[in-house]
Order: structure tokens, then sequence, then C-alpha cells
């Protein structure tokens, strides 16, 4: 039979944008791999401030710059079989926090690790999937490399349409083996010298049509993180050796054809049982302007409670301990602006974001870390259609 | 049980508009895909993923890294 | 799962009910439309009758459409002469949209349009494109739901066997 490429609904089929799910079917027709062959490339930069000097022993330190190539392809390879490969490769070089201590007047300050890191990661990401009537179904393996890291994962997603043509169920599964060896042994000491990381991970969501305009999802994910979970180089780091996770979402698309515009609201509540909990809210509006271009304001405001464990000043005695700011209680806000312009088969499209942190701006009270992180990120891609 | 009493809310208040297959032309235009821009939101979930405590929501989680 | 489609279900809302719609065996439903693009006149599939014709519902936002239209043109170039018609029935919001696509896949068959929606909710369509493949005394001998690349082919074969009955 060849009726299956049935076009019901584009949007029901991106339901994720995690690793696992990599493909930009979403464009193509529900249930059919796309169309035609789509090729990415693009090029990222980022570059973390400089921590502030009064907040720093040694005065203000240089902070990590990251360049991020990333490559995407999307081929369908038969009626029912599509294939794509995400290849990234990041190169970074910096400093990063190595510990907090208490200066002569009472403050905590950040100790950075003082020479500069250089580490690079790659990779690469392959994914089949399968398109049959009622939905679709992947298989993804991703590889990930750096001098001192190695991953391996498998994924596996579905999903189904429900006979109203108006809702789509899906499930994904992931399973990771990680190995630590950590490298940078002859700048500092660190805490371990090989040793292993698990990651299990479930999800659930429902997208459903809303009217002819708008489209609304909802997601629960569940993460069991185990193994060495301590960050190897930072000084007095020792964590619990487990982690659970439990991540809810949802999402709301609504089009404005006065406008010409799609607005996208996303909201995520996060908790963990380090006692880290979360809420992200993030905004888009995506312009339509003429016939090829786009423009594509976002916001994205974020908030985290702090783990049991963090503390600026190490506490001897107990038996967990973090200083590292990525624990503590802060908020963030980023706003950036994309423009995508499209000419014949091609597609440019340029991205500025800067990303700010403050324990003035969370939710959550706690502590203020002095290494919290601010950052500008810049990016330009190319991308082709071989229509 | 927050999670499912959300859901019921959100659903019944939306739930009630039927859409036709011929009606699903605006729902397929790329700017309202769940992600339009797959490279652009991989990247923003790492680079998020790699400064703060949080990750996921929209999918399992996949790989580790040593960035964070 | 269960739990979400139980609460979705029992949101109170109408289920999506179907109309009638038209199936393979059933005489078919009566279509005047008007052009398109729109020259004041209307056509109807029941002046086509005689001819085998292929009933196509489209839109110009369905990928496999812009599949199925070049190889649609080619068979009717073929099989014209025999007696063979394709009827397109654009069923677009918006009536800019079926222009922009009309001008980048030019097609030599009559194209109509349905901006109510009437016309699909009374055939019954489930998925687009839909096509209906209509046999010279007016009977539906087919419904192809989708399109793909090799579509063309099989429904040659069918439309030459009815042109030969």
């Amino acid at each position: 039979m060849s009726d299956r490429k049935v076009e019901q609904n584009a949007t029901l089929l991106a339901l994720t944008s995690s690793a696992l799910l990599l493909p930009g079917y979403q464009h193509a027709a529900a249930d059919a791999p796309p169309d035609y062959t789509e090729l990415g490339i693009r090029y990222s930069q980022y570059e973390e401030d400089d921590t502030k000097s009064s907040k720093t022993f040694g005065g203000a330190s240089e902070r990590y710059e990251i360049g991020i190539a990333q490559f995407h392809l999307l081929a369908p390879v038969s009626d029912d079989w599509s294939l794509a490969l995400d290849v990234q490769y990041e190169d970074m070089s910096g400093a990063s926090p190595w510990f907090v201590g208490e200066s002569l007047g009472g403050d905590p300050k950040v100790i950075m690790s003082g020479a500069s890191i250089e580490d690079s990661r790659t990779d690469v990401s392959v994914t089949t999937r399968y398109y049959y009537d009622r939905g679709n179904a992947g298989f993804n393996y991703t590889r990930s490399e750096e001098n001192d890291y190695e991953s391996d994962a498998i994924g596996l997603d579905a999903s189904f349409n429900d006979s109203d043509g108006l809702t789509t169920y899906s499930a994904a599964i992931s399973l990771s083996k990680d190995d630590i060896e950590p490298t940078q042994g002859s700048i500092q000491p660190t805490n371990t010298l090989k040793d292993e990381k698990d990651i299990r991970s479930g999800w659930i969501g429902v997208t459903r049509i809303v009217s002819k305009r708008a489209i609304l999802r909802f997601g629960l994910g569940y993460t069991y993180r185990e193994g060495f979970l301590t960050d190897p180089y930072k000084l007095n780091d020792r964590r619990p050796d487990e982690r659970s996770e439990w991540a809810i979402s949802t999402g709301y698309r609504h089009f404005f054809v006065e406008s010409n515009a799609a607005i996208h609201v996303d909201y995520r509540y996060f908790d963990d049982d380090w006692g880290v909990s979360s809420h992200t809210v993030d905004l888009a509006w995506h312009q339509n302007i003429g016939q090829s271009s786009q423009l594509v304001p976002f916001l994205r405001y974020y908030t985290q409670d702090n783990a049991d464990f963090f503390a600026n000043l190490e506490d001897i005695e107990a038996r967990y301990y973090a200083d590292d700011y990525r624990l503590s209680a802060y908020g963030a806000f980023s706003a950036g602006l994309r423009f995508n312009y499209s000419f014949g088969d091609w597609r440019v499209n340029l991205t500025g974001e800067r990303y700010r942190t403050s324990s003035d701006w969370g939710v959550f009270g706690g502590e203020e870390s002095p290494a919290l992180v601010d950052f500008w990120r810049y990016g330009i891609g190319l991308d082709y259609a071989f229509k | 049980m927050r999670f499912a009493f959300v859901l019921c809310v959100l659903g019944a208040l939306s739930a009630c508009e039927t859409v036709q297959p011929w009606e699903k032309g605006t729902l397929s235009k790329k700017e309202m895909a769940w992600e339009p821009d797959v490279m652009e939101a991989n990247l923003r979930g790492q680079i998020h993923a790699s400064k703060e405590a949080s990750s996921g929501g929209t999918g399992a989680a996949g790989g580790g890294c040593g960035c964070n | 799962m269960r739990l979400f489609r139980y609460l979705l279900i029992s949101c109170l809302c109408a289920p999506w009910v179907h109309a009638a719609g038209v199936a393979v065996g059933d005489n078919a439903h009566s279509v005047i439309l008007p052009n398109l693009p729109d020259n004041g006149a209307t056509t109807s599939l029941v002046d086509l009758r005689g001819k085998v014709v292929y009933l196509d519902f489209w839109a110009s936002w369905c990928g496999p459409c812009r599949l199925s239209f070049p190889q649609l043109e080619a068979l009717r170039t073929e099989l014209g002469p025999d007696g063979f018609e394709v009827l397109a029935i654009n069923v677009d919001e918006f009536e800019a949209d079926a222009l922009a696509f009309l001008e980048e896949t030019p097609v030599s068959y009559p194209v109509v349009r349905d901006a109510t929606g009437a016309t699909p909710a009374d055939w019954g369509i489930l998925g687009m494109p839909t096509g209906f493949l209509i046999d010279r005394q007016g009977i539906v001998r087919k419904v192809h739901q989708g399109y793909r690349k090799n579509d063309g082919a099989g429904l040659r074969v069918e439309i030459v066997s009815l042109l030969g009955e």
C-alpha cells in the first residue's frame, strides 16, 4: 500500500529538541520521510565575561571561550525511512573556577584554575527513523569524545497519532555510558583518575492541536544519573553518586495571520533529589518579513534553587559539598535575536545572544556564588535543501 | 499530580475546537514547529545544561559530556 | 500514557465526527466550484461524465501535493486523448498561497477552489492530499490517500484499465 504519506500536521511530529531526537523532520509531511535532503552548517562562538575583580583572588580573570562547529544532514532513504547525521566539534580554552575561599574581609572569593585549559569535544550522532501509518519511531546512537571524557549513548523514541487527528502521543528512552579520565592533573590535583557514569532517561509527551492557529504540548521526563557525579577539577567538590531528576514541560505555539508571525511559549519545571528545583520560561516571536526574511527575537528567564550541599565556604565535616556556581541559587535572563534569509534553496542565519546571571534575580533565596557566569554568543549558519 | 491537574485544566480549555485535515495549513508552517531550527535548539540546550543545574523536559536525556 | 489519554478524552469535547464521505463503489458527489485562478466561471464534475477522472484534493502547504502535480500532469498529457482528466480542488485557506503554488507548479488540467471546506467535508477527506479515481459512469473506483514518489506508475495502470472498460 502506498497510502501512507498523508500530510496531517507537520508540527505534530516535532515533539522534542533533545540531543536524542535530532532530525528536523518537523518540516516535512507527518509520518513520511522528508521530501528532500537537508544540509546545514553552523559556526558559533561564545565568550564568558571575565570574573569580577572584587570576587576573585588575584583580580579579574578570563573565563572560557568556546567555538562550536555544527553539521546536520537529514535525508530520506526510502518511502519509509530517513537518516540523520549530526556532527558537532567544540574547541574550548580559558580558565574555570577552581574553588571558593574566604577573603580577608570575610567575603567568599573564587580562585580560578590558573593556566589556560584547552580541550575539544567531538560529538557524532546518527538517527534512523521509520515512518508508519500512524506515527514514526527513531533509533539514535551518539558518541561524544573529549580529552578527559567519553560518552556512548543510545536512544529510542516513538510517536503515535490519535485517530481524532488532533492528538499525538510520544515516548522516548535513552541510555548512556560515560567514562571520565581527567587529564589536567599536571595543572592541579583532580578528584579522580578514572571513573564512570551512567545516565538512564525516559520521557512521555502529548501534543494537541488546539485550533487551526494553535498547538499545545506537555511532557514529563525522568533522568537517573549514577556514578562519579563529582566535578573532577573542582578542589573540594564531593557529590552524591546518584541523582534523580524530574522535568515537566509545556509549550504553546500560536500563529497570528494579521502579523504574519508566530509566538512560541515554553515553560519547564525541574526538580531533583539534590535539592535543586528550577523554573524556565522561554519566549520567542517568529516574525516573517516578506517572502524570504524572518526576524526572531527571543527571551529566556531561568531561576534555580541551590543544591542542599552547596556552600561557598567548605564545611569539612559535611559528607557532600560543592562550591560550584552551577549548584547555587540565582536567576538568569537571556535575550537574543536571530535573522534568517532564504534565497532559492539556500538559507543563511545570524544569531546573537546575551546571557546574564544574578543572585538577585532568583525567586529562591540562597547564598550568592562569586563565580556566576555571563556570556555573549554569536552564530552564523548556512542551510541547503536538495529540492 | 500537579501535572495531571494542569493537563486537565488546559485540556478542558483548549480541546474543544475541531480542526479538519484541510485546515492544517497554518499549523504546518515551519515557524509553527516546536523547534523550527534544530541545530540552534540543540546548541542552546547544551549550553544551558553546561551552565545550569537543570536539563531536559522535551525528550530523553541522551549522553553526557565533561561540561557539567 | 493511559492517564493522559483519559484526561484528554474526558475534557468534554465533541469527538471528531466525520461526514459519511465517499467510498469505493459510491456515486461521485456533485462538485461545482469556481475556477482557480478565478475567471468568473465554474467547473462541474458532472460535465466530465464519460471520462475517467482523478479528483484531487490539494493544498499549497502539503508537501506530497508538490510531488503529485507534475505526475498527474504527465498522466493527463499522455492519457488525455483516451478520455482521462484531472480535476484538482484547492482547499487552501488563503487564495494567494494557492496561486503562488500554481505559479511554481503549473498544470494544464482544470483547478477549482473551495474556500469553505464544504467539499472536502462532503467527500470525507482524512488527510492531504486525497485523490478519487472515478470511472466513466461516475462511480468512485479508488481512494488514493497521500502521495509518494512512485505512486504515478501504479495510478497509470489503474487509469489505463478504467479507460479500457
